[in-house]
């Protein structure tokens, strides 16, 4: 009997027009949206493949002693071909970032490649969760609002019960097939997707990567689950099927498209800390004083007389110090780069004075970025990114939002996606640190001068990174899909207990 | 006809719809209003702010010098925002709010346009404000097709249908009955819950809305008629055509799906692919050729010679650089910007980007707002230019020589000379921009209408 009613209520739904324009539409819209993205995804590709080859012969042209090295050895953030599921963060923020002992890099100190056209931005973007989020959506109530609302007009329902057949299974049996029509568009656009995917070819997924889809794929069920069993319940309840109709209309309008807007505002109203950034920020200025009092007295206290940071040399080349600072992103470092062309036999003395210096201030500048750092990390966390967090919080009432945040963590594209790549970042500069202190790179000549000789790069560690592997992705979306599933079932159990006591 | 106008009145009133998107709306007219109220109050402040600084900065330099205002310029120009901003956001967020002129030891003013902004203060989820574009855009169209759907269809099944034309009433009096009668159960709850929008906004302290404002809301409003009526039209269309009221439904919100909430964004990726913008790198590597045919043009400038014909030689390179690198920031920003319009010329096929642009348009926010600024700034820069020569010419004591300290007069120059920049937005120059989309949008309606018009004559009842 179950089967039977399970057949029944499959060809019901699978012979009807709207499942039909449905499947036409979504799957169009996903052919069309994959071959924009995987277009979008290649020129973001060659944007950064070009911005690595840049920035690569940019450093070995301008740095050419190791004080010169500041600001020239810049890492790329490569764009991440799961944005084509769920873009996430992944095109919003910035992609290029400056590795220096200067400063510990963070979220913050991004910028775009120099492809980009930041100026883009002004159009939101589409991805393919998108289209199951909005459309999907859609159909899984127009599958569920006369479910039950609609047979008990037609009558059907009371024949359907006068056969020994319970209750619950006519719901299961109803639940079960319409799922099965549900996830039908799904694989099909997934697999879609995958054929496009690997006809483009510049796309190459890893083992890791398909685990990753397949979970955005049971994601999607759940999340599709969540919407046919509101529409069923709303069935349920209402006696006529145009009621049910409008109050799903009402519920998924409010549901996907207005309630995420208006929680965010919520947030943004109540969330507003510009004393916290002040605080911070004359706190990192003291680090910063401190650091150059120790440098001052150096100067006063070593047998050289004067403060002059130049020990007398006769200039030539350059010399550079500066400073840089951003109160909204609390970014501040100084500076010092020196590149002497000649020095003068007269002026040789004082060499050991100026690699005494160097020696003496640039470990104590590592100590000044790594203090600034804490500071720092503190406050833009509170300040930007429970920020976030609690807007994200607010919009996880709507099962859309839970569903695109899930997808976002499958896909890597989310915040600790982006975070992952700057820990690297923030990695690669210790090595680079370390780097120096292998080639006792601050008490050397060439810490500052170019007379004997350029500074060999040749053996430098290069910047590599791999996105982390699968089970962070469930990590961070775990909590969400635990979140789906758990209304699936108190909606499931809602349904039927209503049903289950309802006259018919 | 007025009774059957009437008629659907009655019915649409008394219905559930009415009632749920009543509520809908006025939540989100309540809500953008409060929250333009907030947000407007700190932007205006934030941008008296800066322009008094930026004024009296200027006041400083001209309290200094000819020669100082010369070489420093007028500093940073900043946008002015628009009290209209709750009808259109237009992204200004990623746009960015001033124009800023740069200038060093030895370098003249030019003016330096700063890139869109990637905003890194905003990690949150990216959601669509809840502006009037998303109002009218999203949500009234979809009032207007929850109105229509079963408008034909629904009486075709009932059978009613067949009475009311078996009173010998025409046929596109029964259309046009029904249409007005949407048209008006729709407006209802909009004018009310944009009543109450205003109301909050024009009783707070914080939004001053002039003469020309209410003006540009009147035109805004008739966009929002005409697009309601797009939406009323294409509902009846899909209403006559199809004999069943559900089969209409779910054409209908597919097709508003389709081209409301997909199409702007996925045709304007695909634009923007077919140009390509000038790199960064590309633009420093233009600058730096022209900078060394400059260097090697000019290189006895760097003589360190007082005498006038060295003196000569030095200002024309100050004042020809400044130029030059004005002229290639212009470039750059042009070639960026080019880019974004021609992808935003193509996403008007959606009747959705239509009105966005319309409403950016007469709200005065966006990015056609922005190139306005722009040009205001470019001729304001002129203008300046032109007052230091006309003042220059005015002192006898000095050479003239422009762009050397040496040559240029010393003297201050009274700050109230100095000409001020104005950041005008002209209501007839929006609207020239916007009539032709305003004609196509009439065009529109009028095409669908008598789509439903021809459709339903021929319908078998």
């Amino acid at each position: 009997m179950f089967l039977t009613l399970i057949r029944r209520e499959l060809l019901a739904n699978l012979m009807t027009f709207r499942f039909l324009v449905a499947m036409v539409v979504t799957l169009s819209l996903v052919v069309a949206n994959t071959v924009v993205l995987i277009a979008d995804y290649e020129r973001r590709l060659t944007s950064y493949d070009t911005a690595v080859k840049q920035h690569h012969q940019k450093f070995l042209k301008r740095a050419s002693t190791y004080s010169e090295v500041e600001g020239e050895i810049l890492v790329d953030r490569p764009p991440n071909p799961l944005s084509i599921f769920n873009a996430g963060l992944d095109r919003r923020l910035g992609n290029s970032i400056t590795a220096s002992h200067t400063f510990v890099p963070t979220l913050w100190d991004t910028r775009s490649h120099s492809a980009d056209n930041p100026f883009l931005n002004l159009f939101s973007s589409v991805d393919l969760v998108l289209i199951f989020q909005v459309i999907l959506s859609l159909l899984a109530l127009l599958f569920a609002h006369d479910a039950i609302a609609g047979e008990r007009e037609a009558g059907t329902l009371r024949l359907t019960m006068a056969n020994p057949v319970s209750r619950p299974i006519i719901l299961l049996a109803k639940y079960i097939s319409a799922m099965a029509c549900l996830i039908l568009p799904v694989v099909m656009s997934l697999l879609l997707a995958l054929i496009l995917f690997s006809m483009s070819g510049s796309i190459s997924l890893s083992g890791d990567d398909w685990l990753r889809i397949s979970g955005i794929l049971f994601t999607s069920i759940i999340y599709l689950s969540v919407f046919y069993l509101i529409g069923l319940l709303i069935s349920v309840v209402t006696r006529r099927t145009a009621t049910a109709l409008m109050l799903s209309m009402v519920i998924w309008s409010t549901l996907v498209l207005i309630y995420p807007s208006l929680s965010v505002f919520t947030v943004n109203r109540l969330w507003q800390t510009p004393s916290q950034l002040e605080a911070a920020y004359r706190e990192i200025e003291q680090i910063w004083e401190a650091f150059e009092r120790e440098q001052t007295d150096f100067l006063r206290n070593d047998s050289v007389d004067g403060e002059d940071p130049n020990f007398n040399v006769p200039p030539s080349g350059s010399y550079g110090a500066y400073q840089i600072s951003d109160p909204m992103t609390l970014k501040y470092f100084k500076v010092e780069t020196r590149l002497w062309t000649r020095i003068d036999p007269d002026s040789e003395p004082q060499i050991p004075h100026v690699k005494a210096y160097f020696q003496f201030s640039e470990p104590r500048r590592i100590r000044a970025a790594e203090k600034t750092w804490q500071v720092r990390q503190k406050t833009l966390d509170y300040v930007y990114v429970r920020k976030a967090n609690v807007a994200k919080n607010m919009m996880r009432l709507s099962p859309a939002a839970m569903y695109d945040f899930a997808t976002e963590a499958w896909a890597g594209t989310d915040f600790y996606g982006i975070e992952d790549f700057i820990t690297t970042v923030q990695q690669y500069r210790q090595t680079i640190i370390d780097y120096f202190y292998d080639k006792e790179a601050f008490s050397s000549r060439k810490w500052f001068s170019i007379d004997q000789g350029k500074v060999d790069w040749s053996d430098l560690p290069q910047f590599s990174y791999h996105r982390a592997d699968v089970s962070s992705n469930v990590k961070h979306a775990s909590g969400d899909i635990a979140c789906l599933f758990l209304i699936n079932v108190v909606l499931f159990m809602t349904t039927f207990l209503i049903f289950v006591r309802q006259e018919v | 006809m007025w009774h059957i106008t009437k008629r659907e009145l009655y019915n649409n009133l008394n219905s559930l719809r009415f009632a749920l998107t009543t509520v809908l709306l006025l939540a989100l007219m309540v809500t953008n209003a409060v929250r333009h109220t907030r947000e407007h109050s700190k932007r205006v402040q934030q941008y008296h702010n800066a322009v008094t600084e930026s004024m009296n900065r200027l006041t400083a330099i001209a309290d200094d010098s000819l020669y100082e205002l010369a070489r420093q310029g007028p500093g940073t120009f900043y946008k002015k925002p628009s009290p209209l901003h709750f009808c259109a956001d237009g992204g200004e967020t990623s746009l960015p709010d001033r124009v800023g002129s740069s200038y060093d030891r030895r370098r003249f003013w030019r003016l330096a346009y700063p890139d869109a902004n990637i905003n890194m203060m905003n990690l949150g989820p990216d959601v669509s404000h809840i502006d009037w574009t998303f109002i009218i855009g999203y949500i009234l169209s979809l009032i207007a097709l929850i109105f229509t759907f079963d408008a034909i269809s629904g009486e075709c099944e009932h059978g009613t249908l067949r009475l009311t034309l078996a009173n010998a009433i025409p046929r596109h009096t029964v259309l046009i009955g029904k249409f007005l009668g949407a048209l008006i159960s729709t407006t209802i709850p909009f004018m009310l819950a944009m009543l109450v929008n205003l109301l909050i906004l024009s009783t707070s302290s914080a939004v001053h809305l002039n003469a020309q404002a209410w003006g540009r809301l009147c035109i805004i409003l008739f966009i929002a008629f005409l697009y309601t009526c797009l939406f009323l039209a294409l509902g009846l269309l899909v209403s006559a055509r199809v004999q069943r009221s559900a089969v209409s439904l779910v054409i209908l919100l597919l097709t508003w799906v389709t081209f409301v909430v997909f199409m702007p964004s996925t045709l304007a990726s695909l634009a923007s692919g077919f140009s390509s913008s000038m790199a960064r790198y590309e633009y420093f590597d233009r600058y730096g050729q022209s900078y060394h045919k400059f260097r090697r043009t000019w290189r006895y400038a760097w003589y360190q010679s007082n005498d006038e014909k060295m003196l000569r030689t030095r200002g024309e390179w100050h004042t020809k650089m400044a130029v030059n690198e004005e002229r290639l920031n212009g470039e750059y920003l042009t070639f960026k910007i080019t880019q974004v319009q021609r992808a935003r010329a193509i996403t008007r096929i959606s009747p959705a980007a239509f009105l966005q642009h319309l409403l950016e348009a007469f709200a005065g926010t966006g990015l056609d707002r922005h190139q306005q600024f722009i040009e205001n700034v470019q001729r304001y820069a002129r203008e300046y230019r032109e007052f230091i020569v006309d003042m220059e010419r005015g002192d006898p004591e000095s050479l003239h020589i422009m762009g050397v300290r040496e040559g240029m007069s010393q003297k201050p120059v009274s700050p109230e000379a100095v000409p001020k920049f104005e950041d005008t937005r002209n209501i007839g120059k929006d609207f020239n921009t916007a009539a032709m989309e305003l004609l196509l949008l009439t065009l529109f309606v009028v095409v669908l209408l008598a789509g439903a018009y021809l459709a339903f004559v021929r319908v078998e009842i």
